[in-house]
């Protein structure tokens, strides 16, 4: 049976690179695709293009393609990077350069364009589209609107599969789902459409690129049994076989650390759902109650086809608007009596805040080491602890408000107990909040732009 | 014999955001412990559970085809990650939280239920002692 060989090469901007450099090189893998985006990337990257608008792609693009592309192109694998960011064409010129550098005569990349839709917004608004947001239900987004930095819609396989058509090697995207970075070439290389011969088709490709867009989560990174998990410090990234009739073995490059299991793969398959019933992506919607898991060898686990429905007429949109700052610290207090030191810290600054008159949205006090990321799911019990942490954090729409946090924890040092220690103080940091919602997928027009070497 | 103990005796966990959504799953050892899941977690006692954390609604969805149980808590990160004060802005420790809750388990289920893990390891290996 006909079969495709991809590979994940990044789980987030700042991944590992030698890990996707085995896989181009050793992983006889015929795609690899890359996710540098994560909620809040756009938001950053619209800001510089702003500034400079030959920027605003993921500056990572230019190491990462200087290190994937030659044995990529050698072994015949072609890469698809969401690393365009803000700015997928002036991206693509970074490719455009290195490919020209390292000689790959006649090479082609793909630009697929059209997923920000900034500067439609208004022109939407006033069109009728709603606008609702997904989490908090607000339905007007006037509220926000002056402080928009950025908005993009979650786009599909569509151009990615026109830019795989047009013979590109290299597809460089913006803000596509990181679950097409993976559909996509599925569906080139089978023929398959979006007509409703090929939804269960769809639901399992979509089924699969969930398994392994988040490459060293499914090879035993984050796992309950990390005990069991060899050497992860040269961790293999995920390759997924996948075959015409729907079914997917996972495995990862042989002699490489990490662990592929039943385990493993459960912890991923329900790894950031909401209803797995519908885990609805733009290129359909798949079913993850429907399908069975098999160890088939060692470090290869087999999933059966998915059921799925048809894809949904709306896009997720994310949008990023300007909203305050947070200002954060944090200082450790040591043994005896460290958590009675602590909160008598919490104590003091919290009197201090109120002497400064900090006009804040939000203040948390957390105990490090006793209860910061458990929060009120565990006793604060009073043990005989070595050390313990104070840190406090505020949401603020001024950055001199902010900045008040850090300046009270400095005051610590000096007005509480005995031996207490800190780092150095973090910065108040700007915050971009997130509007989640929806928009009609024909208000979404994407392309694709091709260059040759 | 039923006793109370730590959901972390007959379930795995692996926590994650979407938005200001922490999505849970819950991985049960064993079909029985599957079982027990689906009988002891329910949306009164898991908000009960995270308290003044979750300020939306908690919404669960059954796996029986891997034994594992879906835990979906709305506005329960701060406000999402990008804005949240809280130290775990992507709600990752949020799992392991949950595994924290007790529940009522029979004898027998939880001595299986150790029995897997240890199967696990057994036939995984250590790579860490």
């Amino acid at each position: 049976m006909k079969k495709v060989r991809l590979g994940s090469g990044s789980a987030f901007w700042g991944d590992m690179l030698e890990p996707a450099v085995e896989l181009v090189e050793k992983g006889d893998i015929k795609y690899i695709g890359f996710d540098h985006l994560a909620e809040l990337t756009l938001a950053i990257f619209q800001r510089i293009k702003a500034k400079d608008p030959t920027k605003g792609y993921i500056p990572d693009i230019i190491p990462w393609m200087k290190a994937i592309l030659p044995g990529a192109w050698r072994n015949g694998c072609k890469v698809i990077t969401n690393a365009g960011g803000a700015n997928p064409e002036m991206g693509a010129e970074e490719v455009l350069k290195i490919a020209r550098d390292l000689g790959m005569k006649g090479m082609k990349i793909g630009v697929v364009v059209g997923d920000d839709v900034s500067a439609r917004l208004s022109e939407l608004i006033d069109k009728g589209v709603k606008f609702s947001n997904l989490d908090s239900k607000e339905e007007d987004l006037s509220r926000i609107k002056d402080r928009i930095v950025a908005a993009n819609a979650y786009i599909g396989s569509d151009s990615i599969i026109d830019a795989l058509k047009e013979g590109a090697q290299v597809v460089v995207t913006g803000r596509v789902s990181d679950n097409a970075l993976f559909v996509a070439p599925v569906m080139y290389e089978f023929g398959w459409d979006f007509s409703n011969k090929y939804i269960e088709e769809i639901a399992s490709a979509i089924t699969m690129g969930h398994m392994i867009e988040c490459a060293e989560c499914c090879t035993g990174g984050m796992s309950n049994i990390w005990q069991a998990v060899p050497e992860p410090w040269r961790i293999g990234f995920p390759v997924a076989e996948f075959y015409e009739n729907g079914e997917t073995i996972i495995t990862k490059v042989a002699d490489t650390g990490g662990l592929v299991n039943e385990w493993t793969i459960k912890e991923h398959l329900v790894y950031e759902v909401l209803d797995p019933n519908n885990y609805i992506m733009p290129d359909g919607i798949a079913d993850f109650t429907s399908v069975k898991l098999k160890e088939v060898g060692q470090n290869r686990v087999k999933i059966s086809r998915a059921k799925g429905k048809a894809r949904p007429k709306d896009l997720k949109l994310c949008i990023g608007y300007r909203d305050g700052f947070i200002g954060e610290a944090q200082i450790f207090f040591p043994w005896p009596d460290a958590l009675e030191k602590a909160k008598r810290a919490a104590k003091i600054v919290e009197e201090r805040l109120k002497i400064v008159k900090l006009r804040a949205e939000e203040v948390r006090y957390d105990f490090l080491g006793v209860n910061t990321i458990l929060g009120e799911t565990v006793p604060v019990k009073d043990l005989d602890y070595n050390e313990v942490g104070l840190r406090v954090a505020a949401k603020t729409q001024s950055q001199e408000e902010a900045d008040k946090v850090r300046r009270e924890i400095t005051h610590l040092w000096t007005i509480s107990s005995v031996g207490a220690h800190m780092g150095v103080p973090m910065q108040p940091r700007p915050v971009v909040s997130l509007w989640p919602t929806l928009i009609p997928r024909e208000e979404v027009p994407t392309r694709v732009i091709m260059k040759e070497v | 014999m039923e006793k109370k103990v730590f959901l972390s005796e007959i379930s795995f966990a692996r926590s994650g955001d979407k938005g200001d959504v922490c999505s849970i799953g819950l991985i049960a050892k064993t079909s029985k412990a599957y079982e027990t899941l689906i009988r002891e977690v329910n949306p009164e006692n898991v908000k009960k559970h995270f308290g003044g954390m979750v300020k939306g609604d908690v919404e669960l969805y059954p796996m029986p085809n891997i034994a594992a149980l879906q835990v979906i808590l709305r506005n329960a990160l701060g406000g999402g990650a990008t804005r949240s004060t809280r130290y775990d802005q992507t709600g990752k420790a949020m799992g392991q939280a949950l595994l924290r809750m007790k529940v009522e388990v029979e004898e027998e289920v939880l001595a299986e239920a150790q029995e897997a893990t240890k199967k696990i390891f057994e036939k995984y290996g250590r790579a860490w002692d």
